[in-house]
């Protein structure tokens, strides 16, 4: 599939025909230091001074490119169709190509960044466990209650490395009424009505 | 066991025939079970038509001794010797003493149960459930055709419950359920000590 570029999406990209090759390599990995960590407007204040242009056009440049990839990337096209739908902005041969092999380095880093967006629901992590017995509190002495004592840590909806871990505790046979839930669970991915749905949807 | 002197004074009455005939001994015995398993300090149990011939603030404070007799005896785990010695101590019949004490081994699992949901204590896992889910694409990326699951935690915490949420790939819930199995047979072998 081709790429669409919007006009304004255009406009902003031709400023790269306009300096050296190396200031587009740059540009490239600023995008990428940007799509990992966040944008900082500084940057664009420097490099702007550095060529002597509007701190607006080293933006454009720069969230153009990112664009680029981030679309690029979020459908996966391959690398024909990455310098077809490249064609429209009428580069050299030499930007195009310098332009893919920024895709093609990073696309799958930049796939990873992308699918941590969306998801509202912490995801596993690890899971750490302790079996301790209860021998008296307060209420009632003289005690023998044996209890599975777990830190599941869970990484947070947005995403990084912030870990958000939950204490919890269990008695003997939940647990194992929860491992056999569980194994059930791995069990439906086993089963030829889940093996047949990911076979044929690709 | 000790005792204050409020509550042995009430248990003096309750051993007392002149105060607190046959009947109404068993039916306090028993009222006053009710009262911590069942009515949760309602009142009214001591409405009972065998408790009308005796003094108000006798019977209250027999209750009331009874009540907490009862739970220092499930709190320290009291044996039948030691109820027993408490009870004749403060002039039970043996008679009435045997009365108090099977009431009291009728109850005892039910009030251990009851006295060790007082207190706070961490989110109690109760259940699970899972969705199993193939991801296929998002507002920001195509064609992921991921299968992931959806696990939902239940637990309960002093009689709140919350479920607790998260995703997981399948090899993150492989690791899961081995460290479950591991704490599993940990707890198997450490309950044939």
């Amino acid at each position: 599939m081709l790429l669409v570029l919007s006009e304004e999406h255009k406009e902003h990209l031709s400023f790269l025909p306009q300096v050296d090759a190396a200031v587009v390599g740059e540009f490239g990995r600023i995008a990428l230091e940007f799509l990992r960590r966040g944008a900082s407007p500084k940057v664009y204040e420097g490099a702007a001074r550095k060529l002597c242009v509007p701190v607006e056009m080293v933006q454009h440049g720069v969230e153009g490119l990112m664009f680029l990839m981030t679309e690029s990337s979020k459908h996966m096209i391959s690398e024909v169709d990455f310098l077809d739908s490249v064609l429209v902005l009428g580069f050299s041969e030499e930007l195009n190509q310098m332009l893919l092999q920024l895709y093609l380095q990073h696309h799958s880093q930049i796939r990873s960044i992308l699918s941590h967006l969306p998801s509202s629901v912490p995801a596993y992590h690890n899971l750490e466990w302790r079996l301790d017995v209860q021998l008296a509190r307060r209420s009632a002495r003289q005690q023998f209650i044996p209890m599975l004592t777990m830190r599941v840590h869970l990484t947070r909806s947005d995403g990084h490395s912030d870990f958000n871990s939950r204490i919890l505790q269990t008695d003997p046979s939940t647990l194992l009424h929860l491992i056999s839930t569980l194994e059930a669970a791995l069990a439906a991915m086993k089963t030829g009505h889940a093996r047949r749905i990911l076979r044929n949807i690709k | 066991m000790e005792l204050s002197e409020s509550v042995q004074r009430g248990l003096q009455s309750l051993a007392d025939q002149s105060v607190f005939d046959h009947g109404s001994f068993q039916v306090l015995v028993d009222v006053s079970f009710r009262s911590l398993l069942s009515s949760h300090g309602d009142p009214t149990v001591l409405g009972q038509p065998e408790f009308k011939q005796i003094d108000q603030i006798l019977l209250k404070q027999s209750h009331t001794a009874a009540v907490t007799f009862i739970l220092e005896a499930v709190k320290q785990n009291a044996d039948q010797s030691t109820i027993s010695s408490s009870l004749e101590e403060l002039t039970f019949s043996a008679e009435r003493t045997e009365i108090f004490y099977s009431a009291y081994q009728k109850h005892k699992k039910d009030l251990e149960r009851l006295l060790a949901s007082i207190g706070r204590g961490l989110p109690h896992i109760t259940d699970a459930s899972w969705r199993l889910e193939y991801h296929m694409k998002n507002g920001q990326v195509d064609k992921v055709n991921d299968p992931f699951y959806l696990i939902s935690l239940n637990t309960e915490n002093e009689g709140s419950s919350e479920d607790i949420n998260f995703t997981c790939t399948v090899e993150q819930l492989q690791d899961l359920v081995g460290k479950l199995k591991d704490a599993a047979k940990t707890m198997e072998k450490a309950s044939q000590m």
